[in-house]
């Protein structure tokens, strides 16, 4: 493969700034031109990424289409881009999900749209090489590209409290990310001492012999930066907050694609490249995933606020992508994986239909609502779709995740499997209750009786997301035949430090038990 | 090797300290023709001067670059060396004397102080520096460090109406005097044990154990403690927030990349010339082979650590509480000084060659956010609060985007120099085991960005209160933003050139022997 194709989808929507800085902002026309060029290039971006698609080879469970450059060569940094089975999936989420927030601020952001787009599109860039990058160094620089525009969205176009719920979010994440580099440096220090070879490159790095105690550092350093961006339970008080405050637009990326980073982060690095301290903190994070399961349902079930239900919902769904990371078992990792996919879309597509009634009412309190499926029809039906999907009804998306992830944990750790399963019912409780008082009974309130229904570009660009809800949920083969390979890969790159133990244990009790007759004997 | 040549030879001289010459003679010529200016009103006079020293500067990077950088080996009677290292640090501290002259001419005229000593000052402070990070003999450090620093005083002083910069001048004269004053006391006692005052010499003479001695130890921290006073490193910072604060803007921004550049150079050559080498090879001192083994590192290098630690934290933390953005860069250079300690400390090829890149780099991004400030103050003190900053990403979006840019760097966000530095610096540290000191050092900087981040919210989250109108935006200061800025996003992307230069030139130190 000659064609540079992963740098090229990275780097459009960057090259995409060329084309909207000059142009002035002072009228609605140049507002809609930007808006207009902004679309197109993140279309021109997924239509790009679909190559993406057609090249990638199932049946391979390495990296593909992998570009090596060098880049700081006397440290053995490298620009190297390559996608596997999870990769693919979370590329194209991403270039799937730009363009519709893009379509869906085409009103909501009104104020400083240039800026916006612009913020937009350099955070689609950082994202796509995120997901791509396969040089620790090089992931780190995308990862932290990320921070200045979520900052920006957030703080510059958001609600109220949006400067408090900004540096929150930039405080948590940096805190993380800069204690990953400290580990990256000594990963890379110790890797230089084992093989005498400098290399900053993500496959060479994985299997590094690393002492006990620091690897159970190291994985804790990258753990609390990916825990944190998940979030797992007791780093999850940025999200409700950051979620609340951000523009529609902002939370719809970062619930349907910053918080993968975390999970993809835990697939990618921490737990592939340190084994042993994975499996040290195992017990550990899948107490507090049943734990960020159950208490995010609880939570979102007393939210009187619609869009901090979702994003406590988030919580609890991000949980389960925990849980099946965390069985290793082929269906627990598959069914994580497609989970995250699933929450990208279905809770994306709840934080739009959020912004969409937010946009009319400007008001999210759910008492303020109440019987109005009889005055926006359509509206209601899509949102029905949406949290049928996202408390996992069967032929829906959520349902094949759920699922497997249940499945999977099942086989390892019941009580955890018995424990996650509740959580499906109190999802169940909260997105349901929450569709009953919104939308069923009586119109309480008279300001909601001349309520507008959703135009044609609010419901452009929810047919998308309604048709993957179902295809996912009708033929989820599609998603994950291209998957299986990779997460093969992916468990018996994890699972080897375990066998090996069990094979120093078994060699330590056999050394045991020759000693034992050899003492006999002498007697 | 240590033969001292007593016979005076021009074309060494210039050869060895070419660059200097250049300043000291071009300084004199401009105090001539300033007064040959003197019919003329100021704005002219400004704008012949500036523009001769820019080009004056230009000149002397030119003859560093090209001629200089490829003589190292000449130590011209014993008191200049030319070797690649002095030479890259030269460089810095000229590319940033050139940067403040192009911004200068701005601020002069925004400022209404325009008299020719300024840039007479400032060419001579450049000299000074370059000839402290040239000696290799103690009492021409003293010597030139005192050029060096009378000259920065008066600048410092130059607002002559400004109590801030009067009060600031003065704290910094009293307490540099101080600083000098140890300095030459650790000279005095480690002449009066070892006989000597150039710095190989020393470290022969203290080669056979004389370094175990308690005197010669006093005297080795107090030239360190010198150092550490222009360095700011904390405890020795006080003065740095007044005279920060107080200081012309543009001299501020000098000060804190030039000044610093020219005693982390003279800091390193000192530890690792005369206080390094103890362990010989058949008699001959082994550069190579030593530096990080060398037997006063147990004494030092504790000392350093604590230091780096306390600097990066208390600057750091520090500059959260500060409302005036001049006193919040002066803190956050306190906490730069730590950072840049911290490949002092690692004592080895990757820590010299980080401080290298790490001084280089900050020298872009300071004087780049010290030349906003100053066209954002208008008249110096007119515009200095946080809360001035609100809302000017909208009216100004050049300006504000510049700001951004600098403040992102100084935080260590990529892709700008300040990541790429901050990673060099922690990478030597961590390659020498000093795991914990990276992690705090490390977490201090998030601190760091919180503030950074929070002239950015200032600028882009929150609507203006008070009416702020910028300076006018002279042409030189927009070319010396143009290539602070590019320069920050180049290094950012591509450091691998400069890094391999600084690598090149910290091996350039073992040439001294």
């Amino acid at each position: 493969m000659n064609e540079p194709i992963l740098t090229y989808v990275t780097f459009l929507p960057l090259l995409g700034l060329i084309f909207i800085l000059p142009i002035p902002q002072k009228s609605e026309s140049g507002k809609n031109v930007i808006r207009g060029i902004a679309f197109l290039i993140s279309i021109f971006t997924f239509w790009a990424s679909l190559r993406i698609y057609g090249a990638f080879d199932a049946s391979i469970a390495g990296f593909q289409l992998v570009e090596d450059h060098v880049w700081i060569g006397s440290y053995g940094i490298h620009y190297k881009l390559g996608i596997d089975g999870l990769s693919l999936w979370l590329v194209l989420l991403t270039t799937f999900i730009t363009p519709l927030t893009i379509l869906s601020t085409w009103r909501a952001i009104d104020k400083r749209v240039k800026e916006f787009q612009v913020s937009l599109l350099v955070l689609e860039t950082a994202m796509l090489g995120t997901f791509m990058a396969l040089d620790l160094f090089l992931f780190y620089v995308f990862w932290e590209l990320m921070l200045i525009p979520m900052y920006l969205i957030i703080g510059v176009w958001g609600g109220e409290r949006r400067i408090y719920a900004a540096i929150k979010f930039f405080l948590y994440t940096a805190v993380g990310s800069l204690l990953m580099l400290v580990c990256i440096i000594g990963l890379v220090y110790f890797h230089h001492n084992h093989s005498g070879h400098l290399t900053f490159d993500l496959l060479q790095l994985y299997g590094t012999p690393i002492p006990r105690n620091y690897e159970i550092l190291f994985f804790a350093a990258f753990a609390l930066a990916f825990a944190i961006k998940v979030p797992m339970f007791p780093f999850h008080t940025w999200l409700p907050d950051a979620h609340v405050e951000a523009p529609t637009a902002g939370s719809v990326i970062l619930a349907g694609i910053l918080l993968k980073m975390g999970t993809y982060g835990f697939f990618r690095f921490a737990m592939p490249l340190f084994p042993q301290g994975s499996d040290y903190f195992a017990p550990l994070i899948i107490l507090l995933s049943v734990i960020g399961i159950i208490y995010g349902a609880l939570v979102a079930m007393v939210q009187p606020d619609i869009k901090k239900l979702v994003a406590y919902s988030s919580v609890s769904h991000l949980g389960y992508c925990m849980l099946g990371l965390y069985v290793l078992t082929r269906q627990g990792v598959e069914g994580s994986v497609l989970q995250m996919i699933n929450h990208g879309i279905s809770t994306g597509a709840l934080f739009l239909l959020v912004g969409i009634i937010y946009e009319r009412r400007h008001t999210r309190l759910i008492k303020e609502y109440g019987g109005i499926a009889r005055i926006v029809p359509v509206y209601s039906t899509i949102f029905l779709i949406v949290t049928l999907s996202s408390i996992g009804f069967p032929t829906t998306n959520g349902f094949i995740g759920e699922f497997l992830i249940l499945l999977g944990a099942f086989k390892v750790n019941k009580l955890a499997a018995v424990l996650a399963a509740t959580g499906v019912i109190l999802g169940a409780v909260y997105m349901l209750w929450m569709v009953q008082r919104v939308f069923y009974g009586q119109v309480r309130n008279p300001k909601n009786l001349h309520l507008k229904d959703m135009n044609l570009r609010e419901v452009a660009y929810m047919v998308p997301l309604l048709i993957l809800i179902f295809w996912i949920g009708l033929y989820p083969n599609f998603f994950l035949s291209k998957m299986h390979a990779s997460v093969d890969h992916f468990i018996s790159q994890v699972k080897v430090e375990q066998v090996e133990k069990t094979s120093h244990v078994a060699l330590a009790q056999s050394i045991r038990e020759a000693a034992l007759s050899a003492s006999k004997a002498k007697e | 090797m240590n033969e001292i040549n007593l016979s005076f030879d021009f074309y060494h001289l210039w050869e060895v300290c070419g660059g200097q010459l250049i300043l000291i003679v071009a300084g004199l010529l401009l105090m001539i023709i300033d007064m040959l200016l003197l019919d003329k009103d100021a704005e002219t006079r400004g704008k012949y001067i500036g523009w001769l020293t820019v080009f004056i500067f230009v000149a002397t990077l030119g003859h560093m670059v090209y001629r200089q950088w490829d003589i190292h080996d000449i130590v011209f009677m014993g008191v200049f060396s030319a070797d690649k290292f002095s030479v890259f640090i030269s460089i810095v501290m000229v590319f940033s004397g050139f940067l403040a002259a192009l911004m200068s001419m701005g601020y002069l005229r925004n400022n209404a102080l325009m008299k020719g000593e300024y840039y007479i000052l400032l060419i001579y402070a450049v000299a000074g520096a370059i000839g402290l990070v040239q000696s290799v003999d103690l009492l021409m450090m003293f010597i030139t460090l005192e050029v060096m620093s009378l000259a920065v005083y008066a600048l410092a002083a130059f607002i002559k109406e400004s109590p801030f910069s009067q009060e600031g001048a003065l704290k910094y004269f009293l307490l540099g005097s101080f600083g000098s004053a140890f300095f030459l006391f650790g000279v005095a006692l480690i002449y009066g044990l070892t006989g000597s005052v150039n710095i190989t010499s020393i470290a022969l003479a203290i080669s056979g154990g004389l370094y175990q001695s308690l005197p010669l130890l006093v005297g080795f921290a107090m030239i360190l403690v010198g150092f550490f006073f222009k360095m700011a490193m904390v405890p020795f910072h006080m003065w740095t927030p007044d005279v920060y604060e107080g200081a012309p803007s543009v001299v501020t921004g000098f000060m804190a990349t030039a000044v610093k550049a020219a005693a982390f150079g003279v800091c390193i050559k000192v530890l690792y010339v005369s206080f390094g080498p103890i362990l010989a090879n058949s008699g001959q001192p082994d550069f190579a082979s030593t530096v990080s083994l060398s037997a006063l590192a147990p004494y030092w290098k504790p000392v350093v650590w604590w230091l780096a630690l306390l600097s990066m934290f208390f600057g750091n933390l520090i500059a959260v509480s500060q409302t005036n953005i001049k006193r919040m860069l002066a803190y956050s250079s306190i906490a730069h000084a730590g950072y840049m300690s911290l490949g002092i400390l690692a004592a080895n090829g990757d820590g010299r060659m980080g401080v290298l890149f790490y001084l280089f780099a900050y020298t872009l991004m300071n004087i780049g956010a010290f030349g906003v400030v100053y066209i954002i103050d208008g008249k110096e003190r007119t515009a200095q609060n946080l809360e001035d900053y609100r809302g000017l990403g909208y009216k100004y979006p050049a300006l504000g985007f510049l700001m951004g840019l600098f403040l992102v760097a100084m935080a260590g966000l990529p892709p700008t120099a300040g990541f790429v530095a901050k990673f060099y610096v922690f990478y030597a540290a961590i390659k020498e085991g000093y795991f914990l000191l990276a992690a705090l050092g490390i977490l201090t900087s998030v601190i760091g960005a919180y503030y950074y981040l929070r002239v950015i919210y200032m600028m882009y989250m929150k609507e203006e209160i008070k009416e702020v109108v910028r300076g006018p935006v002279a042409a030189p200061t927009v070319i010396a933003l143009v290539i602070t800025a590019l320069g920050v996003l180049y290094l950012g992307i591509l450091p691998e050139k400069l890094a391999n230069i600084a690598n090149v030139a910290q091996q350039g130190l073992s040439v001294i022997f």
